[in-house]
This record gives structure tokens, C-alpha cells and sequence, in this order.
């Protein structure tokens, strides 16, 4: 009778194991789904966008052309100008077809985003690439150590809610929260920089080394790249430090906490099982939701610390109004933002069973 | 609302706004009498901290304290402007998408959600390569139109639970129409939270405003703090020892910051009594 009974149950836990995994599974697909649709409909807007904006940017390139040049030229030569980047810039057909068209070079043309005009004639696409990976290290880096340092902290305010050090920590970690990411970054090149002169404030490498694998070259890469992670750090990692406390106290508010203590549990193990983990979920969530505010901040950072990064790159374009490049970093980063969306949906599962379950 | 936060940034913000409005006009009649201290070339540039000058003159020959001060104005009208035209929208949307049910509440969500995730930062420097001349009004009306979407974001879910109390079935029961519930029944509960949405909302428009200033794309030419910041920062003010053309109107928007900060704090403890059980009672 019981092994019959306890046969029953084992076979109903696995096929509630499978009916757990295909619920999963259809989870990532539908939010896949959503994902490819989204980022669709954001291209388009953001296309779309633009080209609804009264008045003629060809008029503002000309009207630099001019001013570079120090000549006006006559009528004509003017009209062949205009027509010339219109061409270049995909922008001498019909609305609809100007959509399509972008697409289509777009996806089935393996990213050709046209020439740039910031390296002319270097593809915006090579271009993109190449300075792809400043903007992603710093921008991965910095909110992963933030993450890890202002969750780790946040959870430890929280626990020691009532001590005068917590409370202290509050303080400062609301100061810094509401401090704006750039004006850190200033303070950090103003005084870490030039003033006391303690790390490299400006450039990816010192000015005399060349990109190759020597200790030299790497350490001058990593000196230089501790102040603009360190602003994005501080900023950030105030924010979760903020929000893990909050959540903190919340769950040690909870009532299954008050029996984790009650069964005589070590402190230690209420924290690390009990408290912690449950509070970690929206904590993860929280990545999702700053992912675009921070892409924006390490834009900023890199112009101010003169990295060569995707910022950077934008701002050289929209000095020269090199569309095809500004329209190519506002297509990464929606992607960036819309796929790292993604992928923290996708983990969140794995944290948290309720959600596998009810997905 | 004699919630002590909202009272503190209250204050803050009285306070800042005086000095926005009155400062300028009171330093002219006291400190600069019969000078003008705002006018390009009217002082030798570059003169360091003194007692006419407080802190110092800025690079175009004006006094640094009176740009700092006429900054402050320009500034708080970019965040309010732009904070109410997103609130204004995104409160509209955000009730339009919470009031309805079905395809158009999924379709709604779907539009409230893609705006959502499109990059505002590289979007606004490329509406600044297609707009030849930017003024205060312009500017602040572009940084709303890119926020709406928070706020229609996180207003829905809010306007969705209220619409499932009963106090709302017995008000479409006793034939009030759509309109007299999104009005009577719905917004007046919400409006605290709408406070703290508009909030931060100037936070926000803020904010960006600055950003765009500081990485030289701005409105250029349009005096507030953030172009100040970024000009102390061009011109290297603080090399050459004029420390408080940085450092007061950093300063003063991170009191800003600091006072809507407080009163969000108070807003939300109003909208949402448990948080204030839980953090003080846990």
C-alpha cells in the first residue's frame, strides 16, 4: 500500500517536473516572441521619428559645408550637394520606401548601414564594431560591480536597520544616488585627475602605447578605465544599495522569518537562506529596469573621459550630421537595451521557482 | 500633508526659488549697483574669488555669482515644463490604457512599453541635429514628449486596481458615466501619486537637460545650470582656481535633486501608508 502510494507520488513530482519545464519553455518562447516584436516596432519609431520632424537637416549640412569651405557656391552646385547626400544617406526616396529599404539593407543586407562620414568611406557597421567593446566593458563592468557591491551592502544596512552606521549609510547612499552620473564623473577628472593627480583622467591608454598584449599596455588600460567605471559604480551601486535595503526590511518583516528565528536558526542562515535570497528577485528585476538610464550615463562618461566609445562616436557624427552613424548607435543601443531586458527575464526564472511555476 | 519630508523639501524648493527669482535683481541693486554684471565684457575675465566678485568672473567677462544666480531660473522652468507635459500625457495614456479592458488594453501596453525601452539620450542629440535653433519652450517640450511613457507606465497598473474596487462598480451602478468615474471616482485617489510621478518627472527633464549641456549638445547659448557646469568644465575653471563656477551650480542641482527627492519620499509614505509601518515598525 505505502510503496504503491509513494510510487504514485514520485510519478506525479516528475510529471510535475515536465509539465514545470514545458511551461518554461513556453515562457522563453512567447517572451522571445515579444522581444523580436518589440524591437521591431522600436526600430520604426525611432525611424520614423526623425524623418517626421519638420525642417531639412540637408539644409545644416550645407549650411557647415559652406562655413568650412568659407565660399558660397552658386544654386546649382548647391542643389547637387543636397541631392548627393540625400543619396548617401538613403534619404532621396518616398517615406515608405526609405522604411523598407533600410530594412532590407538592414537585416538581409548583414547590418549595411551605409557609409559613414566620420571615416569616410569606412562602413558604419565596421565602425559601430569597433568601438563596440569600450561601451560594452565599461558599461557590463561597472553595473556588475555595482550590482554585487550595492546588493552585498544594501542587504547588510538592511539587516542592521536600527545601528547608527546604517543609518549614516543611508545618508550618503541617498546623496549619491540623486547626484547625477555626470557630475560625479566631473568630480572625479576635476579632483582625482588633474587636481591631485592620483589616476589617468582622460583617453583609453597613455598617449605614447600602442593597442598590443604588454603588461605596459594593459595596465595603462586599466588605470585608465578605473574613474569612468568608478562613476557609474557609485551611482549605481547607491541606487541597489537603496533598494536591497528597502527590500531587505521588507522581508525581515515577514512572518516565515519570525518562525526561521523561532526554530533557533543561526542569524547567519536566517540572513544568508531566508532573508537574502528572497529579497534578491526584485533586486534582479531592478537590473532590467536601469539598464537604459545607465546605457545614457556611460554615453556621457565616455565623451567626458574621451574613451572611444559608441558615445563618443555619436557625438563626432552628429558634429558632421553623419545620420547613417547617429542612426547606427541609436539601433545598437535599442538592441542593447531590449536584448539585456531579455536576458534578465529569461534568468529570473531560475531564481525564482513561483515564477516557473505561474509563467 | 503634514508629512514632515514634504514639508522639508517644500522648504527647499521655496527657498531655491526665491533666490531664482528675486537674486538676480537684488544682486544687481546691491552688489553691482550701477554696473552690468550680466553683460558679456563688462569685467576683465578670468579674475578670482574677491569681494566684488565672489566667485571670481567667468571666461566672457561677467560676474560668476550673477550668472550662477540667473542660471537657477532658466533651469527650474526646463524641468517644470517638461515635467508636466510628460506627467500631463503619461497620466492621460497611462488612464486611457488602465481604463480599458481587452485587445486594447494588451495593445496599449504593447505601445506603452516599446516606447519605454527606446534610448531617450541618443534620440534627443538626433532631434537636436534636425532643429536648427532650440529655445527654452522647445527644448522642454522634447524632453516631455520622451518621458510620457514612464509615467503612462507605472499610472496603468495604479488605474487598473482602483477599477476593480467596489466602490467603482457601485459608481458605474448608480449610472455615473466613464468620464465621471475616470474623474471623480479614479484620479482623486491618485493624485498624490501623480505629485510623485510629476516629481519625478523635473527630475528627470532635468536631468537630461544637463546631460546634454555637459557632453556640448545642448540648447547651446540657453543660460542654465547645466551650460554653466559644462563651461567651468571647457574652460577649466577650477585649474585656474574658480572653484564655485563649478561647484555652486553642481551644488544646486543636486539640492534641487535633494528637495524633490525628500517630497517624493513624503508623497509616496502618503500614497502608500505601509511602506511608512514597515520601515519604521519592522
Amino acid at each position: 500500500m505505502t510503496a504503491n502510494a509513494d510510487a504514485r507520488a514520485g510519478e506525479s513530482a516528475t510529471e510535475r517536473q515536465d509539465a514545470g519545464r514545458r511551461e518554461v519553455f513556453q515562457y522563453a518562447v512567447r517572451r522571445f516572441g515579444v522581444y523580436l516584436f518589440t524591437l521591431w516596432a522600436a526600430i520604426t519609431v525611432a525611424f520614423f521619428i526623425f524623418r517626421l520632424v519638420p525642417g531639412d537637416p540637408m539644409n545644416i549640412l550645407l549650411g557647415n559645408l559652406t562655413r568650412a569651405e568659407g565660399r558660397q557656391r552658386d544654386a546649382e552646385a548647391q542643389e547637387a550637394i543636397i541631392a548627393h547626400y540625400r543619396q548617401i544617406f538613403g534619404m532621396d526616396e518616398p517615406l515608405p520606401a526609405q522604411y523598407i529599404n533600410y530594412l532590407r539593407k538592414a537585416i538581409l543586407g548583414g547590418l549595411d548601414l551605409g557609409p559613414s562620414f566620420v571615416e569616410y568611406p569606412a562602413q558604419t557597421k565596421d565602425l559601430v564594431f569597433r568601438r563596440m567593446p569600450w561601451t560594452i566593458g565599461i558599461f557590463t563592468t561597472s553595473v556588475l560591480l555595482a550590482w554585487i557591491v550595492g546588493t552585498g551592502l544594501g542587504a547588510l544596512i538592511g539587516w542592521l536597520q536600527r545601528s547608527r552606521l546604517s543609518q549614516l549609510a543611508v545618508v550618503i547612499s541617498t546623496l549619491l544616488q540623486i547626484t547625477p552620473v555626470y557630475l560625479v564623473a566631473l568630480g572625479l577628472i576635476i579632483y582625482v585627475g588633474y587636481t591631485w593627480r592620483l589616476l589617468p583622467a582622460g583617453g583609453p591608454y597613455a598617449r605614447h602605447l600602442q593597442p598590443e598584449w604588454t603588461w605596459e599596455f594593459i595596465s595603462s588600460l586599466l588605470t585608465h578605465a578605473i574613474l569612468p567605471m568608478l562613476s557609474n559604480m557609485i551611482v549605481i551601486g547607491a541606487g541597489f544599495t537603496l533598494g536591497m535595503r528597502a527590500l531587505m526590511i521588507s522581508v525581515l518583516g515577514e512572518d516565515y522569518l519570525t518562525f526561521a528565528r523561532a526554530k533557533g536558526l543561526s542569524p547567519f542562515t536566517v540572513l544568508k537562506d531566508y532573508a537574502f535570497r528572497n529579497a534578491l528577485i526584485p533586486q534582479v528585476t531592478a537590473l532590467a529596469i536601469i539598464v537604459g538610464a545607465t546605457l545614457n550615463g556611460t554615453f556621457i562618461i565616455e565623451v567626458l573621459f574621451q574613451l572611444p566609445g559608441l558615445g563618443t562616436l555619436f557625438v563626432q557624427a552628429m558634429g558632421l550630421r553623419d545620420f547613417n552613424t547617429m542612426q547606427a548607435v541609436v539601433l545598437f543601443s535599442i538592441f542593447a537595451v531590449l536584448t539585456l531586458t531579455l536576458i534578465v527575464d529569461l534568468a529570473l526564472p531560475l531564481l525564482d521557482p513561483r515564477i516557473r511555476r505561474t509563467a | 500633508m503634514r508629512n514632515p519630508s514634504i514639508i522639508a523639501g517644500l522648504i527647499m524648493l521655496a527657498l531655491i526659488l526665491i533666490v531664482a527669482l528675486f537674486g538676480p535683481a537684488l544682486l544687481e541693486s546691491t552688489l553691482f549697483q550701477g554696473q552690468r554684471p550680466g553683460m558679456r565684457g563688462s569685467y576683465r575675465p578670468y579674475q578670482l574669488d574677491s569681494v566684488e566678485h565672489p566667485i571670481g568672473t567667468d571666461g566672457d567677462g561677467r560676474d560668476g555669482l550673477m550668472v550662477f544666480v540667473s542660471s537657477i531660473w532658466p533651469s527650474l522652468q526646463i524641468g517644470v515644463i517638461a515635467g508636466a507635459t510628460s506627467t500631463v500625457l503619461g497620466v492621460v495614456i497611462g488612464f486611457l490604457a488602465g481604463y480599458a479592458r481587452g485587445r486594447l488594453d494588451t495593445l496599449s501596453r504593447i505601445l506603452i512599453d516599446m516606447v519605454l525601452v527606446i534610448p531617450t539620450l541618443p534620440l534627443l542629440l538626433m532631434l537636436a541635429a534636425y532643429i536648427d535653433r532650440w529655445d527654452l519652450y522647445k527644448l522642454s517640450l522634447i524632453l516631455g514628449l520622451f518621458g510620457w511613457s514612464f509615467v503612462a507606465r507605472v499610472i496603468r497598473p495604479q488605474v487598473q486596481s482602483l477599477r476593480e474596487r467596489s466602490y467603482v462598480d457601485l459608481a458605474v451602478l448608480s449610472g455615473e458615466n466613464a468620464l465621471e468615474i475616470i474623474f471623480l471616482e479614479l484620479l482623486p485617489p491618485l493624485l498624490p501619486y501623480i505629485g510623485y510621478v510629476f516629481s519625478l518627472s523635473i527630475v528627470g527633464s532635468m536631468l537630461a537637460e544637463a546631460g546634454l549641456q555637459i557632453i556640448g549638445l545642448g540648447a547651446g547659448g540657453l543660460p542654465t545650470l547645466g551650460f554653466m557646469i559644462a563651461k567651468g568644465f571647457r574652460e577649466s575653471v577650477i585649474a585656474i582656481g574658480l572653484v564655485g563656477q563649478m561647484v555652486l551650480p553642481a551644488g544646486a542641482l543636486i539640492y534641487v535633486f535633494l528637495a524633490l527627492n525628500l517630497i517624493n519620499t513624503g508623497l509616496d509614505e502618503v500614497f502608500n501608508p505601509r511602506l511608512k509601518t514597515t520601515v519604521e515598525g519592522a
